[in-house]
């Protein structure tokens, strides 16, 4: 008996240690870098989260990834509507139909052309998932897409949309894949293959390990110089910043959430080391509070206690000292470098005494001793939700509570998953919480649109004075052709949503780049969530 | 002996059924809707009431709770947990492999723990109060006192980055992707029970055998090696205790070392509200807690006879 169970055991281990072995071949590109020659070096970047499912006619995976592999028919850029897969474009005097001249002898990564045929089925299989694309506003409007010859598409929309170019821009839905990956004829319900035409492809795979990219030698615009890129699944901080001493992953960005993977201290580590250097971009967006004006009990639907909490919030602080010094100070929803936010609104500089005030006129009556304050028997107690994820808003959230304490505002935080506070932003159960605007190439228009969305904004505009007035103007905005209505109209609403105090701004957000010392060509897009990997090289 | 291997498997098989409906009814207790939880983790920016309704009959969710476990549970049996809400690939290809990368890094992890726990805990035995006792129990509970996260980071800093001999993550680098990671859940583990081996031996050494063993003049060896053969069933029982536990524990280590497996998973699950998994998460797990202590059960009753007249 005894002998068996030691055979058993014996056959347990060697299997154990057969298993063992059989790991993955995949080397690691960093390691390997130290030697290599510049044209021969890759990057690995560390990423919190799987690329996931890359399908660019839907949501789920990682944007920045969607990036490198697929284009849209036009970019957007600092400088406005560039072309892209599309060379040049005629929009029609009604403003209703546009015409596409694609780019010619441009094929996708499995050798499929793209061509106008190819750009239609796309089109059409996004349109045919419309009700997943309800916040592309252009969803709605588009009627046909028409093949005219071979490299022209004409777009028919129901009425003039002057978004039309920046929503044709965004990374996803409006993006292109082979048709040959399309299942049942379409992508609503999944794909085959992730075969784009942009800089790079994909290579290999492993779920949750990581995702190789290879550089596309036929892109029109040029084969980039970085031949491999890797996204490693690391999901936690303290490992990418050990892997990233060892050169085992050279590059990290700011993440989808705004959030990065590692502090500022050892950002600063990094590049004292001498191996790395850290670029940062301009504003890309505004991280700040909603306040759920539409709450029917909480005082947080009144004026003037979301007022005094935005005096009471200290975001020079929040900038100097959480942040390190690498993020400024907000005093309103839009940076002005936004498009139509150049406009001026009265600051709410830091004022406690200001603050107090706003709250004793607005008969909150001051408790004894730092004791919350009340009005006819109701406490001014609220609630701040933020991401349990970022160590950031965990250590802002606490700051403002000891602020808004001091004048009397009772603030209970509750760390949860991010998933968990957009359903609580959607059900409009929240008196506070976290989020962020869309990001340069969003904003102001995607960010305004939601506030008349229930899954995002709509409890958090609702309560204000004057709402269905903001909504109506939020429906003429995008349909007015003329520029200098609409510059009026948008500063009407900006203009409505500081006055109301609903979004308490913190600080401008940016995208934070660890890259290797010898990196060149580091730049930005208009939006947060994508890099132009394509521009980089090694020196 | 078979009638007392069937009755530990007819035990089990109640158990993970009520375990199984618990885990299924996990997305009914969950305070949101299920359909809108499915959306916001598949990161849809605009989420419509008609969306939501679409969603929900797509999920098959507008059926009665009993039916739709009925069915859950009958696919299940085949390993069919249906679909991830966020990637959309059937559940058991994102489970089975995490599942394997866990229970790899389990077993090597229990070896390695149970070679460790039974040498220090007869050495210990053996050397009952003298310094080499002292000095090995008081090591060990330093090392078991240290929490496994900053231990991780400290061995990571120290063998990887330092001296540059091993990986600090993935497992993509053979046997030397395990060596610290199971250095780490070893410490823990091994530091504990070896505890158990050490108390089961002293208990053994005041037994009559032993006395009796001396007075016949028995060399020193052969009566240890007696003991250690008595003293092995806490080892088996270790080793069964030991592995499911790992099993469903691994999540620190596992996410420090970036290793895919159900740790990573069932956590990333669970934020994401991505209920299909974490309903395989607890079943798999469940499973393999019954069947590890049915197995140690078996194992020592064959190694000790008197267990299995027991009923």
């Amino acid at each position: 008996m005894n002998k068996s169970i030691l055979f058993l055991l014996s056959i347990l281990i060697v299997a154990v240690l057969a298993l063992a072995g059989c790991g993955n071949d995949a080397k690691n590109d960093a390691k390997n870098n130290a030697n290599g020659e510049a044209s021969d070096k890759a990057l690995v970047y560390a990423t919190s989260k799987d690329i996931n499912d890359m399908n660019p006619h839907l949501y789920a995976g990682s944007i920045p990834a969607q990036g490198m592999v697929f284009e849209s028919l036009v970019e957007n850029t600092k400088d406005g509507i560039k072309p892209s897969l599309a060379e040049s474009w005629d929009i029609s005097e009604d403003g209703k139909t546009y015409t596409f001249h694609l780019r010619q002898g441009v094929v996708f990564h499995d050798g499929a052309p793209f061509d106008a045929e190819a750009a239609k089925l796309n089109i059409d299989a996004v349109q045919a998932n419309a009700s997943k694309h309800a916040w592309i506003k252009l969803s709605t409007k588009i009627v046909s897409v028409d093949v005219v010859d071979t490299y022209t598409i004409k777009l028919a929309l129901s009425e003039p949309y002057y978004p039309t170019l920046l929503e044709l821009a965004m990374t996803r839905p409006y993006a292109f894949l082979s048709p040959r990956d399309f299942k049942n004829g379409g992508t609503k319900d999944g794909v085959i293959g992730y075969h784009g035409t942009g800089p790079y492809q994909l290579a290999e795979h492993q779920a949750e390990q990581y995702a190789t990219f290879t550089s596309n030698e036929h892109y029109w615009n040029g084969a980039p110089k970085i031949k491999r890129i890797t996204a490693k699944v690391l999901p936690a901080g303290e490992t990418t910043f050990l892997a990233l001493q060892k050169g085992e992953v050279n590059f990290i960005f700011t993440d989808d959430r705004g959030a990065d993977s590692i502090d500022v201290a050892s950002m600063t580590q990094l590049t004292d080391s001498g191996d790395y250097r850290l670029v940062r971009s301009e504003p890309m967006n505004t991280k700040m509070l909603a306040a759920n004006s539409g709450s029917a009990n909480s005082p947080i639907r009144e004026r003037a206690v979301r007022e005094a909490i935005w005096y009471s919030v200290d975001r020079e602080t929040i900038g100097r000292d959480i942040f390190g010094g690498t993020e400024k100070p907000a005093d309103a929803l839009f940076s002005p470098n936004v498009n139509y936010a150049d406009i001026e609104l009265p600051k709410r500089a830091y004022d406690p005494e200001k603050a107090a005030t706003m709250l004793t006129d607005a008969g909150w009556i001051a408790g004894k001793d730092g004791e919350v304050r009340t009005k006819n028997g109701v406490k001014l107690n609220l609630k701040l939700y933020y991401d349990a994820n970022s160590p950031s808003q965990k250590t802002q959230a606490e700051f403002i509570q000891s602020t808004v304490g001091e004048i009397g505002v009772g603030l209970a935080l509750v760390g949860e998953a991010s998933a968990s506070i957009a359903s609580r932003r959607a059900s409009g159960d929240y008196d506070l919480l976290f989020n962020q605007t869309w990001g340069l190439a969003y904003d102001p228009l995607s960010t305004i649109a939601a506030f008349t969305s229930e899954a995002a904004y709509l409890h958090t505009t609702e309560g204000m004075a004057n709402a269905q007035d903001l909504y109506a103007k939020i429906d003429a905005v995008t349909v007015s052709a003329d520029e200098t209505a609409r510059r009026s109209l948008y500063g009407e609403i900006l203009k409505s949503v500081h006055d109301e105090a609903v979004f308490i701004p913190l600080t401008h957000g940016n995208v934070t780049v660890v890259a290797p010392r010898d990196l060149q060509g580091i730049a930005f897009k208009q939006t947060q969530y994508e890099l132009p990997f394509e521009q980089m090289y090694f020196e | 002996m078979l009638h007392y291997i069937g009755n530990r498997l007819l035990i089990a098989v109640p158990l993970l059924v009520a375990v199984s409906f618990v885990a299924f009814l996990l997305s009914s207790l969950s305070p949101s809707d299920p359909a809108e939880v499915v959306l916001h983790a598949q990161g849809v920016p605009g989420i419509t009431e008609g969306l939501i309704a679409e969603t929900r009959a797509a999920l098959g969710m507008d059926r009665p709770l009993l039916m739709r476990y009925g069915d859950w549970l009958l696919s299940a049996v085949r390993f069919d947990f249906g679909d991830s809400y966020i990637t959309g690939k059937p559940v058991w290809s994102l489970l089975g492999p995490a599942f394997l990368h866990t229970l790899t890094l389990t077993l090597v992890s229990a070896a390695v723990i149970m070679a460790l726990s039974v040498v220090l805990g007869v050495v210990c035995a053996l050397h009952e109060g003298k310094p080499t006792d002292r000095a090995v129990r008081g090591l060990a509970f330093l090392l078991t006192a240290m929490p496994p996260y900053w231990l991780a980071a400290l061995l990571v800093w120290f063998f990887s980055v330092k001296l540059d001999l091993l990986p600090t993550n993935g497992m993509d680098d053979g046997y030397r992707s395990f060596i610290l990671p199971v250095a780490v859940l070893a410490i823990g583990y091994a530091g504990i029970y070896f505890r158990n081996i050490r108390s089961a031996m002293l208990g053994n050494l005041n037994e009559d055998y032993v006395l009796y063993g001396r007075a016949s003049g028995l060399p020193e060896r052969k009566i240890t090696l007696r003991i250690l053969r008595n003293s092995l069933q806490v080892a088996v029982s270790v080793f069964g205790m030991a592995v499911p536990i790992i099993l469903g524990s691994t999540v620190v280590v596992e996410n420090l070392f970036a290793w895919p497996g159900l740790g990573t998973l069932s956590v990333k699950s669970i934020l994401s509200r991505d209920f299909p998994i974490i309903q395989a998460y607890v079943l798999v797990l469940a499973v393999a807690f019954v069947a590890f202590n049915t197995l140690s059960d078996i194992v020592n009753a064959a190694l000790n006879p008197k267990l299995r007249r027991e009923r």
